[in-house]
């Protein structure tokens, strides 16, 4: 079995988002790896401990420190990782889909994973726009996928809690919602390892990829107001609604 | 006194029983040496020389269960001089003629030295007295009043063997070889007596009273008393009173680094060939001197009544460790089923959901008589689960993964850290940017959460008022790690004292000053190996130096307040920080009271070891609440208008508290305060008035 899983790059929430210009100010944040695509990297690992075969990983490296999600997802169980080095940390998903799929397509792929959306944009562009470009049928919201032979069971969640069972035939690609187990932990020692020791395959973008969308602004959210505690006992707490709502006229 | 059949007969049973000795000790060491290189030892003989003075005298066991203990004492000389009394027992029945009843009288010597044969009968005489007592009491405890310190929980991981009762029936064996053995040594000495009582054998000559003398009785009772010797001796080496020779020796070879200073995940001392994966697997990836633990455990459960862990009803007791590895091992050996040994220790020795449940708080390793480790093995097991892929609770794997990219377990950015010290009324010394006397290792707790960081702020603004020259490292400080390697990521530990060590490098600074214990340990006992040469402070020995060298000065008497205070596990029991904090109170004027369980038997919140990190949490009663209500017992009804305080010096300590104050439902009896807020009231430093937020 061939599963390649196409994973992004993306600027970490952990810290105040600073924005610059129109779009994030990219010099002041950290990248991770979107929180999908560790699910993606999972359920691969899962089926090839299942049935065997090789599992490649492949990102577009936009700030030149794809690197450690690289080694992490080695030490994690994929055989196989490459960057296309692009170091235009603004590229967005239209422009990653493109050169994701012009590497993905020599890898004789049986399965492309990627994860359904990213953190980042929410747009969920990047599974579907790869199946198109390798003409492969499209299935999102995965949340388990089991292969046998030559075709896959895949489990999709829909909204409330309804599912529905597909039998996909191969390839395809698909957008993994969840892997059916969580995204196991990868010792650091082994991530080290890793770094020491592997080779990360490296090509460059290739295709003419466009933007899909363009930035008009940007801004943080402002504040438009704060919550005031009300303290005291359930009496004095009523008295003092009361009052507020007649000051602000309401009753 | 012997006949010379009888005599061909002892000689050939005692070659037969010192052969079995033999065998069963050159077993047990065999499987000791089996384990892997431990850190290095030094100055062994004399080490094994004090642990002999401690057994001597028993000191070990007084930590805990008083009353037992001094119980054990007796039967542990009666033992001893039972030792002597077995000898010239042996030379009674092989001499012809020796014989050292009524001062030795018919010995056929010149010369007899009779006061000290009277002695020694009357020592000999009493001593089987006490014995008889002594395990009675013992026997009494375990089969008719049944304590509950004797027995494990139903969720404890224990082999089949120890269920079926085999810690009872060793007990039993032994309580039977005592009452016979000593019991047939007085009838022998009551036999010989044939000239009526002798006043230094009281307990031989009442019975002589009774039974009267019996050159008959003197074979039988002879036999029986010296038979069980040869019997029991083999026997001990393959049950629990292994401990009679074992745990001297394992007090000798006791850990000797500090406490807070944990075994490498892989041994230090490398033997040629062998490739060590980290932590362990099966029994013998442990250190040989954690084989030897087994060995040497008395199966006293003192460990399991300390544990928090177990308290919190987990399936967890250390006790249970050691003797399940005990058993384990026997099994391999004696048992004849070394397959035993492929299997992994968290099928035979402790469950997975056991080892999860530990809080490294150090309290079993405290309180064992004979200076057993479990929790180092505990440890070791969790590093080789991390490494081998063991999924995990999710709520640590959060942490680690946000340990290894945000160096903090918070999920929170780097650049954060420092926000709490950029809203200050005063600037905060960036360390990586300007010189500074002290630095400050503020923790992931005081720097991120919300509930602590008023408390991180009133150290700073003490700090400011004492003039202290201090300063933090902002983003580029990291977790330090203690946790971290206790909860088995070795990898992720080293990797953050990487970071810490290029921060330090960064910066310049003459000493360390911590608020959070857990890195205060680490930082102590840990870095060095790591090429740290700082001296490392917890806050509380500072404020204490600032105040003794007039830098600060108590303006404030509070006798408002009755307090308590509880030792934080890395503070107290690991690097021995009882007097600062205990000092600072009495100087703030508040009226203090100790909680039963205080210093060294400080009892664990719950936090430590990860387990603050932890996604579930199970039902039951909490560690923090039971010392909540420790506390409050403590207080008594007393406290007429003074405001009752839980104080703490540790940020985990604070967050853990307050919840346990509100969980039990005890808000407004107690309240939960860092001590430094004491300080700031009794120095009379505020927090700066802020204008109040105006409505929008
Ligand atoms: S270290 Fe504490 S929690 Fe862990 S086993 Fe020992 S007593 Fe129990
Ligand atoms: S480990 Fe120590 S404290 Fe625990 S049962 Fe054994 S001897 Fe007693």
């Amino acid at each position: 079995m061939n599963i390649v899983v196409a994973i992004k790059h993306i600027p970490s929430i952990a810290d105040d988002l600073p924005v610059s210009g129109k779009n994030v100010d990219f010099d002041s944040v950290d990248f991770v790896l979107n929180e999908w695509d560790e699910h993606s990297i999972e359920q691969a690992v899962l089926i090839k401990e299942a049935v065997g075969g090789t599992v490649t990983v492949v990102g577009v490296d936009l700030i030149g420190e794809l690197d450690n999600v690289l080694h992490l997802a080695l030490a994690k169980g994929a055989d196989k990782v490459v960057k296309i080095t692009a170091d235009d940390p603004a590229a967005d998903s239209h422009m990653q889909a493109k050169w994701l799929a012009e590497a993905i397509k020599g890898m004789g792929a049986n399965m492309v994973f990627a994860g359904v959306q990213a953190s980042n944009d929410l747009d969920g562009q990047i599974g579907p726009m790869i199946a198109a470009y390798l003409d492969m049928p499209y299935i999102g919201g995965v949340s388990s996928v089991e292969a046998n032979g030559d075709s896959a069971t895949v489990n999709k969640e829909f909204a409330g809690g309804a599912g529905a069972k597909y039998s996909v035939s191969m390839p395809f690609v698909a957008g993994v919602q969840a892997a059916p187990k969580p995204p196991r932990y990868a010792p650091v020692s082994k991530v080290r390892q890793m770094a020491q020791t592997a080779t990360i395959e490296t090509v460059s973008p290739s295709g003419d990829a466009s933007a899909g969308l363009a930035f008009k602004n940007m801004a943080p959210p402002v504040a438009t107001g704060h919550a005031e505690m009300i303290e005291g006992s359930s009496k004095e707490v009523a008295a003092k609604i009361v009052e507020l709502l007649k000051s602000k006229g309401l009753a | 006194m012997l006949t010379p059949v009888e005599k061909i007969i002892f000689i050939l049973a005692a070659i037969a029983s010192v052969g079995f000795t033999f065998h069963g000790f050159k077993t047990i060491i065999d499987s000791i040496r089996k384990g892997r290189p431990a850190p290095e030892l030094k100055n062994i003989p004399g080490s094994l020389l004090k642990a002999g003075i401690a057994v001597l005298f028993q000191q070990t066991i007084f930590k805990a269960r008083k009353l037992l203990s001094a119980i054990h004492m007796g039967l542990f000389f009666g033992l001893i001089t039972y030792a002597f009394v077995n000898l010239t027992d042996a030379l009674e029945g092989l001499i012809p003629g020796f014989d050292l009843v009524y001062g030795g009288k018919h010995l056929p010597y010149e010369n007899v030295p009779t006061g000290l044969i009277n002695t020694f009968n009357l020592i000999a005489d009493v001593m089987s007295g006490f014995l008889l007592i002594a395990i009675t009491v013992f026997f009494v405890r375990r089969f008719i009043t049944k304590d509950k310190a004797l027995t494990f929980r139903d969720n404890v991981l224990l082999n089949p063997k120890v269920k079926a009762g085999g810690q009872n029936r060793d007990s039993l064996v032994v309580d039977v070889f005592v009452v016979m053995h000593v019991g047939a040594r007085l009838m022998s000495q009551a036999f010989r007596l044939t000239e009526g009582a002798d006043p230094f054998m009281p307990i031989a000559s009442f019975l002589n009273g009774i039974f009267g003398a019996s050159e008959v009785g003197v074979h039988v009772a002879w036999w029986i008393s010296l038979g069980w010797v040869m019997f029991i001796i083999p026997y001990l080496s393959r049950s629990k009173h292994t401990h009679f020779f074992m745990s001297p020796v394992n007090l000798g070879l006791a850990k000797q680094n500090p406490r807070g200073q944990l075994d490498p995940a892989v041994p230090l001392k490398m033997i040629e060939g062998t490739r060590f994966d980290p932590g362990a697997k099966h029994v013998h990836d442990l250190a040989w001197t954690r084989v030897l633990d087994a060995y040497a455990c008395v199966q006293c459960n003192r460990c399991q009544d300390v544990c928090p862990a177990n308290f919190y009803q987990r399936p967890l007791s250390p006790s249970a460790l050691e003797v399940n590895k005990r058993y384990l091992l026997k099994e391999a050996t004696f048992g004849g089923h070394p397959e035993k040994l492929e299997l992994p220790l968290t099928e035979t020795v402790i469950s997975p959901e056991a080892v999860w449940s530990c809080t490294t708080c150090y309290a079993c390793v405290r309180v064992c008589p004979v200076g057993n480790e479990p929790m180092a093995d505990i440890v070791d097991i969790r590093r080789r689960m991390l490494v081998d892929g063991y999924e995990i609770d999710s709520g640590v794997q959060n942490a680690l993964q946000s340990l290894a990219t945000n160096g903090n377990w918070m999920s929170k950015g780097k650049r954060l850290r420092g926000k709490w010290a950029k809203e200050m009324e005063f600037p905060v010394k960036d360390a990586t940017a300007e010189p500074v006397d002290h630095l400050w290792f503020v923790g992931d707790t005081a720097s991120f959460d919300e509930r602590v960081i008023p408390i991180t702020k009133m150290v700073a603004r003490i700090f400011n008022a004492a003039g202290l020259d201090f300063g933090i490292l902002y983003k580029e400080e990291s977790n330090a790690g203690n946790d971290v390697r206790r909860v088995g990521e070795e990898g992720l530990f080293e990797q953050l004292v990487e970071q810490n060590m290029a921060a330090f490098g960064k910066s310049q600074f003459q000493r360390i000053v911590t608020t959070d214990p857990h890195s205060f340990n680490t930082l102590k006992n840990e870095y060095p190996q790591f090429g740290s040469e700082w001296e490392v402070k917890h806050y509380t020995v500072t404020l204490l130096r600032l105040i003794e060298e007039g830098k600060l000065t108590i303006k404030n008497k509070l006798s408002n307040y009755k307090v308590t205070f509880h030792d934080p596990c890395y503070l107290g029991r690991y690097n021995g920080g009882f007097t600062a904090p205990r000092k600072l109170l009495e100087l703030c004027g508040v009226e203090f009271v100790e909680m039963p369980r205080n210093c060294e038997n400080s009892f664990c919140c719950g936090a430590g070891g990860g387990q603050i990190w932890m996604g579930k949490v199970a039902p039951g009663e909490r560690p923090a609440e039971n010392r909540i209500k420790e506390a409050l017992t403590t207080f008594g009804e007393g406290a007429g208008d003074k405001t009752q305080l839980f104080i703490v010096t540790c940020p985990k300590d604070m967050i853990m508290y307050s919840d346990a104050v509100k969980t039990t439902g005890n808000e407004g009896k107690i309240e939960v305060r860092d001590i430094v807020q004491l300080i700031a009231e009794a120095v009379g430093v505020e927090e700066p008035k802020v204008a109040e937020p105006v409505a929008a």
